[in-house]
């Protein structure tokens, strides 16, 4: 008996020795838990660059599918005629519902960014390190969560409020109202804190700008139908004089004019496919020859009419069949028709592709390197003057809006002249016009129908129904979730 | 044994006349026969049961070494012919020893036959030692080797299928090296719910690397009262593999060596659209699609990509015994290619187990396999075969590839794949144990599972070109190089001691211990493209090689290193076990076991799962013994709880997600980004399964039928579920958190049984396996709050098909109930409707009757798990000839056409279709075609009768007779047949209706499975 309590003493012993919950500390490897980050002044960076990672995610350009255009009188679905016909297909006609795929998507991606400008809200505050560089972090991230809140208000209505990294798991919508406020409030903020574009350096040029929040702040409100603060940040942005337009509109949105002057607030990607590129600009690229993308987005005949005669926009905004640009010939692809027509024969869409996204090269990959323009200078200039012409300034309205018709007449005399008019009604509907012609394919239109309450009038043929298709259906899937804590919009 | 032979001691049992006549009748007239009579030898004799002391009929009787032989008639008397050469016979009986008498020069004799206690008295291997089978409380069920041999697989567990009662085996694919889903008593979590394996004393989660013949005997551990031993993983059953050793082998060294070559065919096509039906539907979807519809081709997709394939299954061994050793050595060869195109799996295993004795006292040991594999991936063309338009052809007339719109040409995609695994397991262990003071074994073993694993896998640039000579959607513009390397190393280091002692009628049977496991894991990624040459010999990542000359540019796509979170953690446990029983009557097991892991925070990571069971041979009682025909007799009971933790080991931490990339500057630049992931659960602890089980034993007529009959109740509480939370938690778009939140209900009867006898010299058994599932979902979402259903099933096209909530079985399909086809206009306007429903269109129920039909109106539409699952087997041999058959099935399950269902494009159809509707009163359930959209909702249409029954093996056996093997210098030689997967009788449409899936929530959801081949394999074994 007494080898067997000898034997069992070394066993037991052994184990003693080892201690038992060292030998059950497990840590994660090769990465860092919430406890330990973020510390440093370098966390802090990198946590505020991920705020801007999600901007590059397929899901935040409204859920992978350009749907905000194809919902407007603009485009198309686009692509083969059955590729995606029943997931993106129902947006074009107005069939969409709460389970349409794409919704959860956008909701949770705009979430998941708003989250990580959560964090750098509140961890960052708590780092040493130079202030001046902590608030611009702040304002930053702030920025970004005005600007992902902005995307929720005007496609879902009042959403649920979150301003912390851990908030309830069940939080009701907030109004409308209290959603725009933490949006101005956050803006407003970026404003004052944020340093002018000419302050940073070439290579932080993408972090959002006081010129930026300025920018949004007029667009916020314009939404909003308040035309005295539209106005006012609208001219702060242009009184700045830190923007300009590019000479040539191709450049306003394509690769020469990355950063440039007329740059607003614009997505950086690089041309190495998804992991540091855009698929934005892949999923309406050019389907076929060249295959540069899927081809969704596909600009609709009324838009081509909607051009003057002779607009050199027309051409910088639609890539029809057998156009050569940059040396490329456009040949476009063979399952999808040329032409499609009615019962009637009449024509009722062609195959042609969004030109603004357009970025030099034969490849899909390059085409991840587009730099989608959130906002350029020629919307700011718009803005101003819809906001001037509500406000009765008429001829300032014109100074402005004259100024995005001389630069897209390219020194064409011929074409698109001054507007001189200034009864205030007829300015409304050519500064809307101007901006259909100017921002076409953007993701503007629907909004700027909505807002400006054309949307029944306008979109009512395709399917639009007043009283509902303002906004979109809060996803399916988080209703579920939410056992009753958010209620469906009205009518869906 | 017992071996008597009593023809001098008692002869009482010649003395009835009657026997005397007929006796000295056959003498007679053997005397009148041949002149050489008198070198001959005839022998009359009875064979007795030692226990009643009656005569026995139907004994078996051969003259060893050859195959002459007689049976007892009904008397069990019998008479014998022998040459003087041999005069040994061998008695055989089931459910009695069987014994060899030497009747040189006499003739007549009494054989007394001893009951086979044996089969009762023998160890059942139940973990941390043996107990004797009339001690087992436990619920356990044994598989032979002789079983096992029955269907050729890679994976042992796939020959279990049908066998064993309450075991559900599903093959999830029949490609080449593709596992199959072991499911024990129902589906006990929302997770991993497979077993635990425990070959010689390692625990493993899978036994892949195992030669099946290298298997002596798998016991499948079922109730509570078996598998606490195991503790926080015993939840999902336990099956326990012993291997072969050289123990067995007493007369020296016994080489055995076996081989066998088969064929694999394609059980059954799916019966889809020709090309000219599809031309005809496409012409209704889309008027003039195409012009003639009797000049299109017709191209069968299937025939293009399935075909003929062999396989084949080698092995030797070599077993001994020595005196102070013995040893088992085996190489196994097991090769299989797919019947698609670029699919193959090939095994090497070599397997070592020796033991050293020195003294009575110290044993010590090893059991070693190492197992290199290589295995060959193609791509998923099943699916695109499936969906391929008829009237496309493969190639065009210059033989380059044709193009198929939508899924691409799936001769392309295998043309251009090189999709490559391979890898080396090495599992073992060393073992001593030392016996003090007598009844204390003392036992130590270190055992390893040790894994390397690689894939790499190369894409070259192509193009498959349109009709009109531009580029379709199937191209990769640059060449593709994967590279992936995995490295596991786990050990397990265990120490017990066991005390069995005897006092009177008391004995006990006790086992304590001590177990520390450690697993760790390393995984290196690297992929690249445009490398330089497409061959092999340049399939490395040379940075320099994968440049994109044009733009130069680096081609170095992505490099990941990290481990697999799912291998990388630690276990300590303390167990123990007490057996007792009183007399051979009354027994109860006590079991403990006390386990830690570093999956939870401290403060949560111990868990303590108990057992407690009770046994009783009723057959021992006196007031029994009046029947006689019954051979024994036991009730037992037994309950415990018992954990599961195979989460991966990080989800209790909030994890900061790095490579969030931003990009800044002009030019663009990538910049470094980090932030909070999705949140981790701290608060996560072990499952509990409590079980409980009742459970009858039973064998009659000297065992000639046996059976037994269990109920059990399996409770899983705590269950770790990964739940969807709102999107306004900023988790991201499907991450979903892990919680202790969901509990799932088990319940069932099963039983197995057999029967096992003889006409004449014909030996025949005949077994019957089955168990009732009832699978509810008790509780979701709990105290987490968050959700209380678990949306799964998700099809490629984003619908989700199933759901998870109280009242239904785990991963129920929901959906829409359909009601005939809207057959008119006006029909349309009064039934409620969806905006995309039209004439010809399915009409779904209006399930909450509010008028409208939307998401609200889905519902329960069918199960994946099947309320009963069964086994049938019948064995005969007959002279040198032996057969067995094994039918296997399940009854009562659905099966989502989930292939049928995600239709974007123009894709073929399924036969069905062309009975469409066309008009008013052409039919009510096929309704108008279309490229998808409304009436590819997810819904009963799509819901077909799993229930199956499958003839699963068919051996046929000869053995060559003994004077050809001795000439031959064998022992024994057989040649055999054997066919499996021959037949299924089911009403499902697809290849298979065994549709499994690891994932619990998207069960029995068939998206285009690489069909599970039938297979026909000509083989022999011998021995030596």
């Amino acid at each position: 008996m007494k080898n067997i309590k000898n034997i069992l003493s070394i066993v037991l012993l052994t184990f003693l020795l080892w201690g038992c919950e060292d030998f059950l500390s497990v840590n994660p490897q090769s990465e860092l838990t919430q406890e330990a980050y973020p510390t440093t002044a370098a966390d802090a960076l990198q946590s505020t660059n991920a705020v801007y990672a999600t901007l590059r995610d397929w899901h935040y350009h409204s859920g992978g599918f350009p749907i905000l255009d194809i919902m407007s009188d603009d485009a198309h679905k686009g692509s083969s005629p059955d590729d995606a016909a029943n997931t993106v297909g129902p947006y074009d006609d107005f069939t969409h519902s709460p389970t349409q795929d794409g919704l959860d998507r956008w909701w949770n991606v705009l979430y998941e960014g708003i989250r990580r400008a959560n964090i750098v809200v509140q961890e960052v505050p708590t780092i040493e390190m130079n202030e001046n560089l902590k608030n611009r972090y702040l304002a930053e991230a702030r920025f970004l969560r005005g600007l992902y809140y902005f995307d929720l208000v005007r496609a879902f209505g009042g959403v649920p409020l979150v301003t912390s990294p851990e908030p309830e798991l069940q939080v009701p919508r907030a109004s409308r109202d209290d959603t725009f406020a933490q949006i101005i409030a956050d803006l407003e903020f970026a404003a004052e804190t944020l340093p002018p574009k000419s302050e940073y350096g070439g290579d932080d040029l993408g972090r959002a700008t006081r010129g930026a929040a300025q920018a949004l702040l007029a667009r916020v409100y314009l939404f909003r139908g308040d035309f005295a603060q539209a106005e006012s940040y609208a001219m702060d942005v242009i009184d700045s004089g830190e923007y300009g337009l590019e000479p040539e509109f191709v450049d306003a949105n394509g690769q020469d004019g990355e950063h440039g002057i007329e740059s607003v607030f614009e997505i950086g990607a690089v041309a190495t496919g998804s992991v540091e590129g855009n698929q934005y600009a892949n999923t309406q690229g050019v389907r076929g020859t060249p295959n540069r993308g899927w081809g969704f987005n596909r600009p609709s005949i009324d838009l081509r009419e909607a051009f003057a005669e002779g607009d050199p926009r027309e051409s910088g905004t639609i890539i029809e069949l057998g156009d050569v640009i940059d040396g490329i010939e456009i040949l476009g692809d063979s399952s999808t028709p040329d032409e499609m027509t009615d019962e009637q024969g009449n024509v009722i869409q062609i195959e042609s592709y969004n030109r603004k996204v357009w970025i030099p090269g034969t490849s899909t990959n390059t085409q991840f390197g587009h730099n989608r323009r959130l906002i350029r200078y020629a919307d700011v200039l718009l803005m101003a003057a819809e906001a001037l012409n509500e406000n009765n300034q008429p001829v300032a309205a014109l100074i402005y809006l004259n100024q995005v018709r001389e630069r897209a007449r390219q020194g064409n005399a011929s074409i698109l002249p001054d507007i001189t008019e200034t009864n205030k009604d007829a300015l409304r509907d050519i500064i809307l016009h101007e901006r259909r012609v100017e921002l076409a394919l953007e993701g503007h239109r629907f909004w700027d129908l909505v807002r400006t309450g054309e949307a029944p009038d306008v979109l009512g043929p395709l399917g639009f129904t007043e009283g509902k298709h303002e906004v979109l259906p809060i996803p399916q899937s988080e209703i579920d979730l939410s056992q009753g804590t958010l209620t469906q919009n009205e009518e869906w | 044994m017992n071996t008597e032979n009593r023809n001098t001691e008692n002869k009482t049992s010649f003395g009835t006349p009657g026997m005397s006549a007929w006796m000295l009748s056959m003498l007679i007239s053997l005397m009148l026969l041949a002149p050489n009579a008198m070198a001959q030898q005839q022998v009359t004799g009875t064979v007795i049961d030692a226990e009643t002391e009656e005569t026995l009929p139907g004994v078996n009787i051969r003259v060893k070494d050859t195959n002459r032989g007689t049976t007892t008639n009904a008397q069990g008397q019998f008479t014998i012919r022998l040459d003087s050469t041999q005069t040994v016979l061998v008695f055989s009986f089931v459910g009695f020893v069987t014994q060899e008498v030497d009747v040189a020069n006499q003739t007549e004799v009494t054989v007394v036959m001893q009951p086979d206690v044996g089969e009762l008295d023998e160890l059942v291997v139940i973990g941390y030692g043996a107990v004797r089978k009339r001690d087992v409380t436990g619920s356990v069920s044994r598989v032979q080797a002789d079983d096992i041999d029955d269907v050729t697989s890679l994976n042992a567990e796939q020959s279990l299928q049908g066998k064993v009662s309450g075991v559900q085996i599903t093959t999830t694919s029949g490609a080449p090296g593709a596992s199959a889903a072991v499911r024990i008593r129902g589906v006990g979590t929302f997770n991993n719910s497979s077993p635990i394996y425990v070959v010689d004393g390692v625990i493993l989660d899978d036994i892949s690397f195992l030669n099946p013949a290298d298997i002596e005997s798998m016991e499948i551990l079922k109730d509570a009262s078996a598998t606490a031993i195991y503790g926080s993983r015993g939840a999902n059953g336990v099956v326990l593999v012993q291997t072969k050793s050289g123990s067995s082998a007493k007369d020296g060294p016994v080489v055995t060596v076996s081989a066998e070559a088969g064929l694999q065919q394609l059980e059954r096509e799916i019966d889809l659209l020709n090309g000219r039906q599809f031309a005809i539907i496409a012409n209704e979807i889309r008027a003039g699609s195409y012009n003639n519809v009797d000049a299109v081709p017709n191209t069968n997709w299937q025939n293009q990509i399935f075909d003929i394939a062999p396989t084949q299954n080698h092995q030797v061994s070599i077993s001994g015994s020595g005196e102070r050793s013995d040893y088992y050595v085996s190489l196994g060869y097991y090769q299989q290619a797919g019947i698609i195109d670029k699919s193959n799996y090939e095994r090497l295993s070599l397997k070592i187990n020796n033991t050293y004795r020195i003294n009575e006292q110290v044993k010590f040991g090893n059991n070693f396999t190492i197992a290199p594999y290589k295995q060959r991936v193609a791509p998923g063309v099943t699916f695109s075969a499936y969906r391929a338009q008829p009237l496309l052809e493969p190639y065009y007339d210059d033989g380059s590839f044709g193009v198929v719109y939508n899924v691409g040409n799936p001769l392309a995609d295998l043309a251009y794949s090189n999709n490559y695994n391979s890898g080396v397991r090495f599992v073992g262990n060393v073992f001593g144990e030392v016996i003090v003071a007598e009844d204390f074994l003392i036992r130590s073993s270190f055992g390893t599972d040790a894994a390397l694993n690689r894939n790499k896998n190369f894409t070259p640039a192509y193009t498959i070109y349109n009709p009109d000579g531009t580029a379709s959607q199937q191209n990769n513009e640059y060449s593709d190089l994967f590279k992936g390397e995995g490295i596991n190393y786990s050990w397990l280091w265990e120490n017990t001691v066991n005390y069995i002692a005897d006092f009177d009628k008391h004995q006990v049977n006790v086992v304590g211990g001590l177990t520390m496991q450690q697993t760790r894991s390393e995984v290196i990624r690297l992929s690249g493209q445009n490398v330089i040459r497409d061959g092999e010999d340049f399939w490395y990542i040379e940075p320099s090689y994968i440049v994109d000359e044009a733009n130069n540019i680096n081609m170095l796509s992505s490099i990941m290193n990290g481990v697999d979170p799912n291998q990388y953690y630690s276990m300590l446990s303390y167990l123990g076990r007490v057996v007792y029983s009183y007399d051979n009557k009354y027994m109860t097991t006590i079991t403990m076991r006390r386990d830690g892991s570093s999956k939870f925070a401290e403060g949560n990571r111990w868990g303590t799962f108990p057992s407690f069971a009770l046994g009783w041979n009723i057959d021992r009682e006196s007031f029994m013994q009046e029947f006689e025909t019954l051979s024994n007799l036991k009730l037992r009971a037994s309950w415990g709880k018992i954990g599961n933790e195979k989460i991966t080991y990080y989800d209790r931490f909030s994890r900061v997600d790095a490579g969030l990339l931003a990009v800044f500057g002009n030019p663009d630049a990538a910049y470094p980004g980090a932030t909070y992931g999705k949140t981790g659960n701290p608060d996560l602890t072990w499952e509990t399964t409590t079980q409980t089980d009742i459970g009858l034993e039973f064998g009659f007529w000297e065992r000639r039928l046996t059976g037994e009959i269990d109920f059990y109740n399996r409770e899983t509480d705590d269950i770790l579920v990964e739940l969807s939370t709102p999107g306004h938690l900023g988790n991201g778009q499907g991450e979903r958190v892990r919680y202790n939140a969901a509990s799932v209900l088990n319940r069932g009867i099963e039983f197995s049984l057999g029967w096992e006898d003889n006409f004449g010299e014909l030996g025949y058994a005949v077994n019957v396996v089955g168990n009732t599932i009832h699978n509810e979902v008790q509780a979701i979402g709990g105290n987490a709050g968050i959700d209380s259903v678990l949306i799964g099933g998700g099809l490629a096209n984003g619908q989700t098909v199933t759901r998870s909530t109280v009242g239904q079985p785990i991963g129920a399909f929901y959906g829409y109930k359909t009601d005939g086809i809207f057959q008119n206009q006006s029909e349309l306007d009064s039934y409620p409707s969806m905006s995309q429903a039209g004439v010809g269109d399915l009409r779904f129920k209006d399930i909450n009757g509010d008028g409208e039909i939307n998401g609200d109106d889905r519902t329960f539409i069918g199960s994946p798990i099947p309320d009963f699952v069964y086994g049938f087997s019948v064995d005969l041999n007959y002279k040198n000839w032996d057969m067995s058959v094994g039918l296997q099935g399940q009854y009562g399950n659905e099966i989502f056409n989930g292939k049928n269902v995600v239709r974007p494009d123009p894709y073929n159809f399924e036969a069905h279709v062309w009975d469409r509707w066309t008009g008013e009163g052409t039919s009510n359930s096929e309704p108008r075609p279309s490229y998808g959209g409304y009436n590819y909702l997810p819904s009963d249409r799509f819901i077909q009768d799993g229930s199956y029954l499958r003839l699963r093996s068919l051996v046929i056996g000869y053995s060559l007779p003994v004077n050809l093997t001795e000439k031959l210098g064998l022992s024994r030689a057989r040649v055999y047949m054997k066919g499996t997967n021959l037949f299924t009788w089911t009403k499902y449409t697809g290849y298979t209706p065994e549709i499994g899936s690891g994932d619990v929530l998207s069960n029995g959801i068939d998206t285009g499975i690489y069909p599970i081949p039938r297979v026909v394999y000509l083989g022999f074994n011998t021995t030596f």
